[in-house]
């Protein structure tokens, strides 16, 4: 076995793993905040991508700006779909709000190209594509990078998590008629809880948009971010960093020997399995929580 | 006067003034063409300047005073590269009288070729679409019209086979998208690879193509020759920038026609510089059909799109499509007169021989046998700023391709 060749699928796999986790996060983030499974989050990703694209592109603000501005747009974006679509759903079966969260993603993906063009964007963060050679063993800078902010980004939200406001968000997510009794404002939390989805949109919009453009394509990014979430555990951030890191790892090695041998496209097989794997072994992940309810 | 004799006069004054109107109204006659698209989910990177290509043609050729008294008209719609919704489209549009059909999506033109081999209406599927079908006497109302992605790949191969002196003993790395796009040339590239004695492995990457970077650590390994990508959208921005990070040498890379300006752009003007691809229409505005359409569709504001986009290789593909279609048409009214119908238009486009359109594409000759209209296909460079010819139009191992054709289409022959 050629031992470099497993290291540098390892590191790429681990990077790119990481920059699943990104996409990941926000699903966590609203799950720990609200209990409602995003799965608008890919396009969500996708909206943040063309907005930055747009706003450095179309209004020509540089991109140190432009990031904060995007930032502020997303935080309203999420506050919007809760205030005009959440809230509406307030009492309604979980399935039912999680079907909206996919009609969303659905509208998104349509939405996104029908505003700003189909044709795919180019995203330049100025990281030049010199691969960092170490021992032979190629690493893929944008990538490396993309992992260090997965992983900073991770660790700010687990800080935000215990914040007087991170714990007011949890509690809701534990119990909303306990969190009004109690004088939370459900609705603000939850609210704030998309808003901040929003933002982790921006993180994976802006790191995945440079290193394959902005497109359509970007929403797609939603289903490795849910082998993330169901494998790590769907309230839990050190599920999102340890999930992203099994699926980037597994997801590359793999495929590396595998796809040789059966003409290729294994990667998704693998993240499949994996998914079907956890929820029949472990359907809370590795580090979720398994809520016990009295009947 | 009479009742009965007033009544024949007013009965004959009409007969004669409708004999003198039909002329008028012949001249007002207009054909429908139903050129439809994916402008929502996979080709959305393709579908809006093809679209803009075609509407502006038929513009052109509306300004230029129509053909032998016909106006066109160009019907425009989504089916989201959904067969059943193609389907639906196709039905309405039967209703609507339209004559040719073009649905620019590879499994939505597949699910209408049984349909349109029933119901006798002429398939336009240039770049899209089964390559078998280029065989006329298992496809008579479906044309490829264009190289299709076989003769493509045969081309780029034969153009290594020139620039090298040979293929023997030369490794080539495939890297495709895991789907029937991508796989699609593989028989034709492993036929040719045992008949030229040359290393082929081939490398498939996950739809939609985001994330290479596994594949191309394992390309970059194998160290290849030449590299042929096989891909489209954003998977091709990916694999380029992949293949640079890892060191391979841009002009050692080929690519199938789903590579332009705007990709280009996208991955960095200077970033790939020496890449090369097959190209089947001639690029820019630097021509007199594209000058044309600037002059008497977008300086009278009747442009479909941007006019920056006018002259983009999308663009021109689009272009392409209706001036080998018009020609078609243009050849059947004057053979068979009006009305135009899709029995006469596939006769016409079956009577194109050398069609000139002055280096706006190679020579198209269609035959009863032959949809294909040649196989021509060239390899050109991107210099930084934009792509230049680096060979002569030409139909490569067009016997490997015909052979593989026959195969197929005999199989569904057996199939329908």
């Amino acid at each position: 076995m050629d031992f470099l060749f497993l290291l540098e699928l390892f590191i790429n796999g681990l990077n790119t793993g990481l920059m699943y986790s990104l996409v990941a996060l926000g699903i966590t983030m609203i799950y720990k905040a609200s209990g409602v499974p995003n799965l608008a989050q890919g396009a969500m990703v996708m909206i943040a991508g063309y907005l930055l694209w747009a706003t450095i592109a179309l209004l020509g603000l540089p991109l140190w700006i432009a990031i904060p501005f995007v930032v502020v747009l997303m935080f309203l974006f999420g506050l919007a779909i809760e205030r005009w679509l959440l809230r509406r759903m307030v009492g309604q079966p979980v399935l039912m709000i999680v079907m909206l969260t996919l009609g969303l993603e659905i509208l998104l993906r349509g939405v996104g190209p029908g505003v700003f063009d189909a044709a795919p964007k180019r995203l330049d963060l100025g990281l030049g594509l010199a691969p960092l050679v170490v021992a032979d063993v190629f690493i893929n800078r944008a990538y490396l990078i993309g992992a260090i902010s997965a992983g900073i980004l991770i660790l700010l939200a687990a800080a935000f998590f215990r914040t007087r406001l991170g714990t007011k968000l949890r509690a809701v997510s534990d119990d909303h008629v306990a969190s009004w009794a109690v004088g939370i404002s459900v609705e603000r939390a939850i609210g704030i809880s998309w808003g901040i989805a929003g933002v982790a949109a921006v993180g994976a919009g802006t790191l995945w948009g440079s290193v394959q453009g902005v497109d359509w394509t970007l929403s797609a990014l939603l289903f490795p971010a849910i082998a993330v979430v169901i494998l790590g555990g769907i309230d839990s951030l050190l599920g999102v960093f340890v999930g992203g890191i099994i699926v980037g790892v597994l997801g590359s090695v793999i495929p590396g020997y595998l796809d040789p041998i059966v003409g290729g496209g294994t990667r998704d097989v693998v993240t499949s399995v994996l998914i079907v794997l956890t929820i029949l072994l472990r359907p809370y992940g590795i580090f979720g929580r398994e809520d016990i309810e009295r009947v | 006067m009479g009742r009965i004799k007033k009544f024949r006069l007013f009965t004959g004054s009409m007969l004669v003034a409708a004999a003198l109107a039909s002329p008028v109204l012949q001249a007002q006659e207009t054909a429908k063409f139903a050129l439809f698209h994916d402008f929502t989910k996979v080709y959305t990177f393709v579908a809006d300047e093809i679209s803009q290509g075609q509407r502006d043609y038929v513009t052109l050729i509306n300004e230029e005073g129509g053909i032998k008294g016909y106006k066109f008209e160009a019907l425009v719609r989504d089916h989201g590269n959904e067969p059943q919704r193609g389907i639906e489209l196709y039905n309405r549009a039967r209703e609507e009288g339209v004559v040719y059909y073009n649905f620019f999506s590879t499994p939505v033109s597949n699910a209408i070729v049984p349909r349109a081999l029933q119901d006798k209406v002429v398939l336009g599927m240039p770049l899209t679409g089964r390559a078998d079908a280029i065989v006329g006497e298992v496809f008579p109302y479906v044309f490829p019209m264009m190289a299709t992605y076989w003769s493509q790949a045969a081309r780029i191969l034969q153009y290594i086979e020139e620039s090298e002196g040979g293929l023997k003993g030369k490794k080539i790395a495939y890297v495709h998208i895991d789907s029937p796009f991508g796989r699609e040339p593989i028989p034709i590239v492993d036929k040719l690879s045992r008949q030229k004695s040359f290393e082929l492995r081939t490398f498939a990457y996950p739809s939609p193509g985001n994330e290479q970077s596994a594949v191309w650590s394992d390309v970059r390994r194998y160290r290849p020759d030449h590299v042929i990508l096989w891909g489209a959208g954003n998977a091709q921005l990916v694999s380029i920038r992949e293949a640079v990070r890892n060191g391979i040498d841009p002009a050692k890379m080929l690519s199938v026609v789903w590579l332009t300006e705007t990709d280009m752009k996208n991955v960095g003007e200077r970033t790939a510089i020496g890449i090369k691809r097959a190209e089947v229409v001639k690029p820019g505005r630097d021509h007199p059909i594209i000058q044309r359409i600037l002059d008497k569709v977008y300086k009278a504001g009747k442009g479909a799109g941007p006019e920056e986009r006018v002259g983009s290789s999308y663009y021109n593909y689009g272009v392409a499509d209706m001036v080998v279609t018009f020609e078609g048409v243009k050849l059947a009214l004057e053979k068979f007169g009006p009305p135009l119908t899709s029995e006469k238009l596939k006769l016409g486009l079956e009577m194109i021989r050398d069609l000139d359109t002055q280096g706006f594409m190679p020579p198209v000759t269609i035959t009863e046998q032959d949809h294909q209209g040649g196989g021509y296909a060239r390899v050109s460079q991107w210099d930084g700023k934009a792509w230049v010819p680096v060979s002569d139009w030409a139909a490569a191992f067009q016997d490997v391709v015909w052979e593989q054709a026959r195969e197929s289409a005999a199989k569904f022959n057996q199939t329908k």
